[in-house]
């Protein structure tokens, strides 16, 4: 009872007040739909975070213990998962000083021993001074001492304040070019990382295009002239490929592809010579105007392409997959599909 | 015609005319929404219809998907071979429908390894998926018999963050080099850094998904694809029940109802442009 | 010749990482050597453009920030093409985040923008920072933004903050934009928010992610599309700021031209094959 039927309950009764939910002008429901359900599964899912993550710790400590394949990694993992909880948790790493009461007589000096310490640009500490009485030195320091040995310096040119940054706050605060301990953690591990893991979609995208963009039959051909069109159109280098060039290609591939089922060579060759002849005739009238024929103009097919046959195609397959998100959720709220409870 | 769709077509008409009397008084039900809680009473009652017509015994009809068929083709293979199943569930939480399905194909695929004793190896990326993958894990290898083969450390939370998630299921590939590869799930632009990898180590892979923008990479790089509601039918389709078949069914006609008020919406705007009708059908559809 | 076709046959089954080394050289020579292309907008940069340039002085713009860092190259020129427009036609800011990674990638932009305009937090801008909930939290902004959002990201409360006199939910603005890489994004926006509540929006998002948008735009849901990091370019040609994305083009186009050019000699090896095997 307990692991079936209590959660099929659960699921059946949610998923219908969710449902009709919204039909009711009652204040009540409409809460409990538009905040309070999302909120309630919000909080859950940030517990469950614990399972994870202890899951995880507990497996790679194990391959640690047990000196596993490859084990020496998990301590790298096992290091900065407690590094970024102390950086996030623990540790602040957030102190910002801020200097007032500097006579103006000695604010070129002040801005000196500034950027000094800072690493900034004296010119705008100058302009910063001078805009403010209560100026905060564009740094954010990770440790109170550092701050204070800055402090120190300046003592005898005006009062100075160390504040920490408030808790949260420390998490994304930046001043200049520098902020918190977590924000240090963010900028210079986390995002070059995760932008690696990202380019490496360009490789892949290469090598995928390279083995799977083959003229084997109707719709592979159609796949490859639509990829490569985009692939042009949409860089700058696509606008400075002339659209009669293109032109001209198309007619000799025209031509390459009628050739097999022609039996008289000479009318393939008189095609193609015609299609050139008229092409050239119709550059000269209009003095090879660089985006025209459009037809040709690799910026404007792919706008073509996006706004037609990729709008039409999106659609449908959103329908589709609306359609048959809707199939499965009806087929949940009314206990009929049980299988993620284990029941088949 | 049909009786029992009579008593439904007379019990959603009954639903739809309280609605609007109550709707009258204001009371109940707020305005605005009345074109989609009458969509919503359509498509259940529809879907309610072809699953009772099934469990009646009404054969329904449902085409071979070739992604679904090579389920048992690849765990096969990876037994054969040696190696274990890869099973990437998606990169979203259990708020996604994606997410459900990919968990029910996992039932289905983790009694097959159960049976021939394959290896599975399932790295997720959410919590409440991990829980949720384990017990459906454990049910299917209690259902073979298997429950000596089934360890809760088969399915492992690996990270929250989508490219972390990436590099982690990469690493797994190259390390463990799987035989099978399967990707049923919601994910974004990691798909085709998993597809690419699994592709280079010879893997067969099987992928399934509800994002439109990834289903192009996994069909580049995959051996089979499920697109669209043919991820969603699934379950259905594995299980053969009659009641779960008859509402693929039932999707499928509301699927025809949506072109046949496509089609009106289209001839109608046409006539109200030119002048021909009054009657802007555009304001039939519009729910705020 | 029959070396020679050999020879292609063998290219054509070149190792993949031969093809990596070719696809990263494209990129990394024009960034090392820069090279200078003409950039022309499209026309939906340029609706996207249109629709912030019509707005009235002192209006009011929500921006929300939903990518990380993995999108950041794509997104972020976008960001600040936007906010120098924004900033330079004295619109004022209000920026949230539906990604956690949203925070720090506002907080960045904001960070160049000030050191660039001379700006008054909570006077010209105003940073109301992450909120977890994902649809949720636009349908929070949708209805009662005051009892969602109590503080901003520096911890002061919404009440005083002077521009935030006024606004209570989505209706309050006079556009949105909203600089997405995926969920929650912009489909949720227009969804919840700004389609039912009938306000004008715009969005910039990752390449990959404009098939799902493009239906939304060409209803005229959105208003004008910025495609990826060439839709960037576009839109900091048309601020006249070229930034980032116009110094990664050439890489782009290089890279793309390599690309094309090794599917075009794989369908010539593919063919040579064919026609081998075909004889045989």
């Amino acid at each position: 009872m307990m692991k079936r039927q209590i959660p099929l309950l659960i699921v059946i009764v949610v998923g219908l007040i969710t449902l009709f939910g919204h039909f009711f002008s009652n204040q009540g429901i409409q809460n409990f739909v538009d905040n309070d359900s999302t909120q309630w599964y919000d909080i859950i899912a940030s517990f469950a975070i614990f399972l994870g993550a202890l899951n995880l710790l507990k497996l790679q400590l194990m391959k640690i213990y047990k000196k596993q394949n490859n084990w020496q990694y998990s301590i790298l993992a096992v290091l900065g998962f407690f590094f970024a909880l102390f950086a996030g948790f623990l540790y602040r790493g957030a102190y910002t000083v801020s200097l007032s009461g500097v006579a103006v007589e000695n604010h070129q000096e002040v801005a000196g021993i500034i950027a000094t310490g800072t690493h900034n640009n004296v010119a705008l500490i100058t302009a910063g001074l001078e805009g403010n009485d209560d100026y905060t030195i564009p740094m954010v320091f990770m440790t109170e001492g550092g701050a204070e040995a800055l402090g120190e310096d300046l003592s005898s040119y005006g009062a100075t304040v160390i504040s920490p940054v408030q808790w949260g706050a420390h998490l994304t605060v930046k001043l200049g070019n520098s902020g918190s301990l977590f924000w240090w953690i963010f900028n210079y591990i986390f995002t070059p990382l995760s932008a690696t893991m990202f380019a490496l979609l360009a490789f892949f995208v290469a090598s995928a295009s390279y083995r799977a963009f083959r003229i084997r039959n109707f719709e592979a051909t159609l796949l490859l002239s639509a990829g490569i069109i985009l692939m042009l159109g949409r860089v700058p280098v696509g606008q400075m490929i002339s659209p009669w060039f293109v032109g001209f290609i198309f007619i000799l591939a025209m031509g390459a592809v009628i050739a097999p089922m022609v039996k008289n060579k000479f009318i393939t060759v008189s095609i193609v010579v015609a299609g050139i002849a008229i092409l050239t005739v119709w550059g000269v009238l209009t003095g090879w105007d660089s985006t025209r024929p459009a037809i040709f103009y690799f910026p404007v097919l792919q706008e073509w392409i996006f706004n037609v046959p990729t709008t039409a195609g999106a659609r449908a397959i959103m329908i589709g997959i609306g359609l048959g998100i809707v199939g499965t959720s009806f087929r949940i709220i009314i206990g009929l599909e049980r299988s993620f409870l284990g029941e088949k | 015609m049909n009786k029992r769709a009579l008593i439904l077509a007379g019990f959603g008409a009954v639903i739809i005319l309280i609605y609007f009397q109550l709707l009258k008084s204001g009371i109940i039900f707020r305005p605005g929404n009345e074109p989609m809680f009458i969509a919503v009473i359509l498509v259940s009652l529809t879907i309610l219809f072809y699953t009772d017509r099934a469990k009646r015994g009404e054969k329904i009809y449902l085409r071979s998907i070739a992604g679904l068929q090579a389920l048992e083709e690849a765990v096969g293979r990876a037994t054969e071979m040696g190696k274990p199943v890869l099973f990437v569930p998606g990169i979203m939480d259990m708020d996604q429908v994606e997410t459900v399905s990919g968990l029910i194909i996992l039932g289905y695929v983790a009694e097959m390894t159960a049976q021939y004793e394959a290896g599975l190896n399932v790295p997720v990326s959410r919590s409440i998926v991990m829980e949720a993958a384990r017990e459906t894990c454990k049910e299917s290898y209690l259902k073979q018999g298997r429950p000596d083969q089934y360890f809760d450390d088969m399915v492992h939370y690996l990270t929250d963050d989508q490219f972390a998630y990436a590099a982690g299921v990469n690493g797994i590939m190259l390390r463990e080099k799987p035989a099978a590869c399967f990707y049923q799930g919601k994910f974004y632009a990691e798909s085709l850094i998993l597809a690419e990898t699994g592709n280079s180590i010879g893997a067969i892979q099987i992928a399934g998904t509800g994002s439109p923008s990834q289903i192009p990479f996994f069909v580049t790089a995959c051996d089979y694809t499920l697109i669209g509601e043919e991820f969603f039918t699934a379950s259905a389709y594995l299980s053969n029940r009659p009641e779960l078949l008859g509402s693929i069914k039932g999707q499928d006609i509301v699927k025809l109802l949506v072109m046949i008020c496509m089609i009106l919406v289209f001839i109608f705007t046409g006539l109200h442009h030119y002048g021909w009708t009054n009657l802007d059908i555009l304001t039939l559809f519009t729910s705020r | 010749m029959k070396k020679f076709i050999d020879i292609l046959i063998k290219l054509g089954s070149v190792d993949r990482r031969y093809i990596f080394v070719l696809v990263g050289l494209s990129v990394l020579i024009p960034l090392i050597w820069p090279i200078n292309i003409p950039i022309r907008a499209t026309q939906q940069s340029q609706n996207v453009f249109n629709a912030i340039e019509g707005l009235a002085p002192n209006s009011k713009v929500l921006v929300s920030f939903e990518y990380g860092p993995s999108t950041k190259p794509e997104i972020h020129p976008m960001s600040l093409a936007l906010l120098r427009q924004l900033f330079e036609n004295g619109l004022k800011v209000y920026a949230t985040a539906l990604w956690p990674d949203g925070l720090f990638m506002s907080a960045d932009a904001f960070g160049t923008m000030e050191s660039e305009y001379d700006l008054e937090y909570g006077v010209d801008y105003v940073n109301l920072g992450f909120r977890p909930g994902n649809e949720a939290v636009v349908k929070g902004i949708a209805a009662d933004i005051p009892t969602l959002y109590t503080t901003d990201t520096r911890g002061i409360q919404i009440t005083a903050i002077p521009m935030m006199k006024g606004i209570h939910d989505v209706k309050d603005f006079d556009f949105v934009f909203s600089l997405s890489a995926g969920y929650p994004g912009t489909k949720e926006w227009v969804q919840y928010a700004c389609d039912p509540h009938n306000v004008p929006m715009s969005t910039g998002c990752t390449s990959i992610q404009v098939t799902e948008v493009i239906p939304y735009v060409e209803h005229g849901q959105v208003k004008g599309i910025l495609a990826g990091m060439p839709g960037a370019a576009e839109y900091e040609k048309l601020v006249n700021h070229p930034g980032l994305a116009t110094g990664m083009m050439a890489a782009q186009s290089f890279a793309h031209l390599v690309i094309v050019a090794f599917i075009i000699f794989g369908n010539i090896t593919y063919f040579v094959q064919r026609k081998r095997d075909q004889k045989k």
